[in-house]
């Protein structure tokens, strides 16, 4: 045998190195054991922590908002089935064919949808899913069904869309919806704590949509779904055998929390009458606001035209209809109701009356003579009646709503003094309904022109004021908040929208109480600010203005069945030359033509609804505005009162003796 | 010369039973089982029908492995001697055309393509250098000193001619674990002191040398990305993030067998080759890879009591060199995966998955269960 082997001998001359070799092994053992009772035993719960948060992925499951009803319960804004598509980039191999075949079936340029998925993909990564499109149309969605066969990825999911039953009807108060922006995200959260506002959540942008987003407003509710380190979503809806697999590998882990949907609102709005005034303020292309209250405040329609259908808004408006609404000169997203104010005109009138009933400036008898034109200083202030009105008593003088007469009536008064009882009425101040954005009106007085302007009171001014021009600003809302004080004889109320707060299984939440800001004639406090008996001359000749053989408004607005009292009014535009202050205002071009008023309630003694209406560049109050109002009280003493038959006279009796006023002051 | 088998002839059955080293061949096979185990959750997953048919494969090695054993069991190691300096010389000539002609992976070239698999002899570089210097070595008179330079020339240029071509290539992991090993034989005969000293001071002066020379990009990002994994946790330091929080998460007992969510889901990456252990740990936890970690001591402490009880020097520096050979595997792959080390590619021998490592293990535990079988045999 070779000399090298069988020689244990030699062998045991390397034992002693052996002994490192022992040595290495032992350190080796301690040390691994120790990293691994680092890592497993102490570091273990964290490391547990990682390892799920690096498979679990949270997805919101997106809560039902709130639906507005009207007050009988029928829903104005509630959520439909809605279709949106996405791409499963884990599925696709050919892009490009993808796009190719994608893109017309969802009218999108091929190379718009590339843009968008490369987008997406960049910032979500390579496996998510990505949304090309949302608010599908029913023709997309079987388009799209028919191209899955052959376009692997596809996928079409079901959401709730918001859906607005009345289309651009009462939009500008019941708003509209949008995803939540990057800027909102923070400021929403700071707003509703209680809320977990997320990114790409629908929120409201308008009106009550946007007042009671904390109502409406659900909570998101979370599916744990298992993904893979490619953001590929293992998740049970896989394949059968998969399920299975990862149901009983990680069951224990997911825990899903289902979404609560938000309070349901009930609003004052009465669907009825709303459709009525719209169809009848949009049959003449009105553009302007109409407001209908009932006599404890509750709103019962709202208009505001031009409008806009919050449906538009679903999903991201375009930019083409974006831009046609934010350039339309008669504004389609200011809620006119409240958002515009103009001079009142001439339904100011029965205010400045009251002021004098009141000071004892005239009785209701007193007859006073008005000539075609007033000078005062050196001005000629001008009635709308070429021949002038001659003697005529205060009835009269609202019923054909003479100018001079009031005239008088200012000068004697003063500003003070009308501003005294008229600002009370509601005149020049927010009304405090719920929606934002107010804008407050104006009832001047000497102390608001030295301290917005600097100047003395002209004396001149006061008859513009007695006729509801010059400074004198008033929201279509106002204005039928004091038109009920009339009719109430003192009653200012709160007017208000929102009616109840119900949670989604119907308890009462909140509810709000009819309320009367001021009583006029409330005698607690002494002397009340209007003696009652006053009110009594002001709504004869409200009631004559309809009803009387020479009223403003009776070819427009008057009804058998039940007396509407009103008053017709006429806002300047512009001041326009002496030559042209007759000349008819129909020919000039239509954003110079007056705004037409008509503010009335009904039944003219025991007043139960008030409306007022606003017809911008119609030219007058009894045609652009009348038969609005006319429209709106007979659908609400139909369905209210069907015992009382209104019905609209059938020879309707129009006075063409009685010219509709536009209401020159000054020249 | 006699024939070897004429040996085997001799024994009768009862006795060939009772001279194997059972504790060893049992600890072995041990592992086999927990291998399989592992790696058949390694490679069933969610997503995984690519890799699903790896574990029937790595099944059928394990049985030509356990054949390899017992053949060089029986086989025992003296052919090593006479077959050393031809296997060494083939290897490295296998090397050297690696170098030049070699297939090109990865950025190196390692491969040598032979139609059904792909071969590296860098890898049984490791098994022929262990002969080579167990012939040397054990030729190499005795010096109670430990040798001196001159009597390590030849072992040292034994080691340093493939070593240069295996750097060349790049694999910076394998060269390393040569000169591992080799180091470690070494160590077993001894050397003079200041020798080891001298090394270890070249050491360190070359280091920052090779930094700024030799290392290749890919080799530095590495070492930063050890130092701070944090730093790139989605790209270079992915890998090792991701092997920690596999280990960690398994806790104690482990998240059960097939429940890993870092291997099924794919967070960790290699999970059948190089971070197989990672795997184990998570679902089988501190229990179940401390465990593995007792059984390859288990292993080490039996093959250094064959390599003590030894007939000759040739058959103790062959048991210390493969010792070395899966130590030095062993500890670079568990170190690496539990975050001790940077993230290099070396397997866990027995346990990560491929056919070639497999063979070369379970033939040189056969050749170190030959030695010990021969113990007792004059």
């Amino acid at each position: 045998m070779n000399e090298i082997l069988h020689n244990p001998e030699e062998v045991k001359t390397l034992l002693p190195r052996f002994k490192l070799f022992y040595f290495v092994l032992a350190a080796t053992f301690f040390v691994f054991s120790g990293r691994l009772w680092f890592l497993q035993v102490y570091q273990g719960q964290t490391l547990r922590q990682f390892s799920e948060r690096n498979h679990l992925k949270e997805l919101k499951v997106e809560a039902p908002r709130g639906l507005i009803l009207d007050r009988e319960g029928r829903a104005l804004v509630d959520n439909r089935l809605g279709y949106e598509v996405y791409l499963q980039s884990q599925y696709i191999q050919d892009w490009e064919a993808t796009f190719a075949t994608v893109a017309p079936l969802i009218n999108m340029p091929p190379d718009k949808l590339e843009q968008r998925v490369t987008k997406a993909r960049r910032q979500q990564g390579r496996f998510a899913a990505i949304k090309i499109k949302e608010n599908l149309t029913i023709d997309e969605v079987f388009r799209l069904k028919r191209a899955r066969l052959t376009v692997p990825g596809l996928d079409i999911r079901d959401t709730t869309v918001r859906n607005y039953t009345l289309g651009k009807n009462g939009s500008q108060a019941l708003g509209y919806v949008g995803e939540i922006s990057r800027t909102q995200l923070p400021l929403f959260r700071k707003l509703y704590p209680r809320i977990n506002f997320e990114q790409g959540d629908i929120v409201g942008k308008f009106g009550i949509e946007e007042l009671l987003e904390a109502e409406l407003h659900g909570h998101n509710g979370v599916k744990l779904t298992q993904v893979d380190a490619f953001g590929r979503e293992v998740n049970p809806t896989g394949t059968a055998q998969a399920s299975q697999e990862t149901q009983q590998l990680f069951g224990s882990y997911i825990k899903d929390r289902a979404a609560i949907p938000g309070n349901n609102v009930v609003l004052t709005l009465d669907m009825d009458i709303q459709q009525a005034a719209w169809d009848s303020f949009i049959a003449d292309e009105r553009i302007g606001g109409v407001v209908a209250m009932k006599a404890d405040g509750e709103i019962l329609s709202w208009i505001s035209s031009p409008s806009f259908d919050p449906n538009d808004f679903l999903g991201g408006i375009s930019h083409e209809t974006w831009n046609r609404l934010i350039n339309d000169p008669f504004k389609p997203l200011r809620n006119k109701v409240i958002q515009d104010h103009f001079a009142p005109g001439s339904t100011l009138k029965p205010m400045v009356a009251l002021a004098a009933l009141q000071e004892n400036v005239i009785k209701p008898n007193t007859s006073v003579f008005c000539p075609p034109a007033l000078p005062f200083g050196n001005r000629l202030f001008h009635d709308h009646l070429r021949g002038g009105f001659g003697n005529i008593n205060l009835y009269e003088a609202l019923e054909r709503s003479s100018n001079v007469y009031f005239y008088k009536l200012g000068i004697s008064l003063g500003v003070d003094r009308m501003h005294k009882y008229i600002a009370p009425m509601g005149i020049g101040t927010k009304t405090g309904i719920e929606l934002p954005r107010e804008a407050p009106g104006l009832m001047p007085s000497t102390e608001w022109k030295r301290l917005s302007r600097g100047e003395d009171w002209h004396p001149g001014e006061n008859l513009s004021v007695a006729i509801g021009q010059g400074f004198t600003q008033a929201t279509p809302l106002q204005l039928a908040i004091s038109y009920l004080a009339i009719g109430t004889e003192g009653k200012v109320v709160q007017p208000f929208l929102i009616k109840k707060v119900l949670s989604p299984t119907g308890e009462l939440i909140k509810e709000t109480q009819p309320k009367v800001v001021r009583d006029l004639s409330d005698t607690s406090k002494g002397e009340p600010l209007i003696n009652p008996e006053h009110y009594k001359p002001i709504k004869e000749g409200l009631r004559l203005v309809v009803n009387g053989p020479r009223g403003t408004a009776r070819g427009r607005v008057r009804l058998d069945g039940v007396e509407i009292a009103g008053k017709t009014g006429t806002a300047q535009v512009r001041g326009w030359a002496a030559s042209e202050i007759f000349g008819k205002c129909e020919n000039r071009p239509k954003h110079m033509r007056h705004h037409g008023w008509f503010v009335g309630y009904a039944p003219a003694d025991k007043p139960e609804i008030v409306v007022a209406a606003l017809a911008e560049h119609s030219c007058s109050g009894s045609g652009g505005a009348g038969p609005v109002v006319r429209a709106i009280m007979k659908k609400y003493f139909e369905k209210y009162h069907p015992e009382m038959n209104v019905s609209v006279p059938v020879a309707a009796y129009v006075d063409r003796a009685t010219p509709s006023e536009p209401e020159p002051v000054e020249e | 010369m006699p024939p070897l088998v004429a040996q085997l002839d001799t024994d009768d059955r009862s006795g060939i039973l009772r001279k194997l080293e059972w504790p060893y061949i049992y600890a072995l096979f041990a592992i086999t089982l927990i291998s399989l185990i592992n790696l058949y959750s390694a490679t069933h997953g969610v997503n995984m029908s690519g890799v699903a048919d790896l574990f029937v494969k790595q099944s059928i090695y394990f049985v030509v492995a356990w054949g390899l054993f017992f053949f060089f069991t029986f086989l025992g190691p003296h052919w090593l001697g006479r077959l050393a300096v031809p296997l060494y010389t083939l290897n490295v000539l296998a090397v050297v055309y690696v170098s030049f002609f070699g297939k090109v992976a990865l950025g190196a070239q390692r491969w040598i393509h032979l139609g059904f698999f792909n071969y590296q002899p860098s890898e049984t570089m490791k098994l022929c250098l262990i002969f080579i210097l167990a012939k040397i070595l054990s030729q190499t008179p005795y010096d109670p000193k430990g040798l001196n330079l001159k009597a390590l020339m030849l072992p040292l240029s034994a080691i340093a001619l493939p070593f240069i071509f295996i750097v060349e290539q790049p694999d910076l992991g394998t060269s390393l674990l040569l000169l591992m090993i080799a180091g470690t034989m070494l160590l077993a005969i001894g050397i003079r002191r200041w020798i080891i000293f001298a090394v270890f001071t070249l050491g360190l002066v070359t280091i920052p040398i090779a930094w700024q020379f030799v290392l290749h990009d890919y080799q530095k990002q590495r070492v930063y990305t050890f130092i701070s994994p944090g730093s790139d946790p989605k790209g270079s330091g992915y890998n090792s993030i991701q092997s920690k929080i596999a280990v960690g998460s398994g806790q104690l007992l482990g998240k059960g067998f097939q429940q890993g969510t870092q291997s099924k889901l794919e967070f960790l990456p290699e999970r059948h080759t190089d971070f197989v252990f990672s795997v184990l740990s998570e679902e089988h936890g501190f229990v179940g890879s401390l465990g593995v970690v007792i059984l390859f001591c288990v292993l080490f402490i039996l093959g250094l009591r064959t390599a003590s009880t030894a007939k000759d020097k040739f058959s103790a520096f062959i048991c210390v060199g493969i010792l070395g050979y899966l130590f030095w595997h062993m500890f670079v792959n568990i170190g690496m995966v539990t975050g001790l080390l940077p993230i290099v590619g070396v397997p866990l021998p027995l346990f990560s998955y491929g056919g070639s490592s497999l063979f070369t293990t379970m033939s040189a535990l056969g050749i170190l269960s030959g030695i010990a079988y021969r113990r007792y045999m004059f």
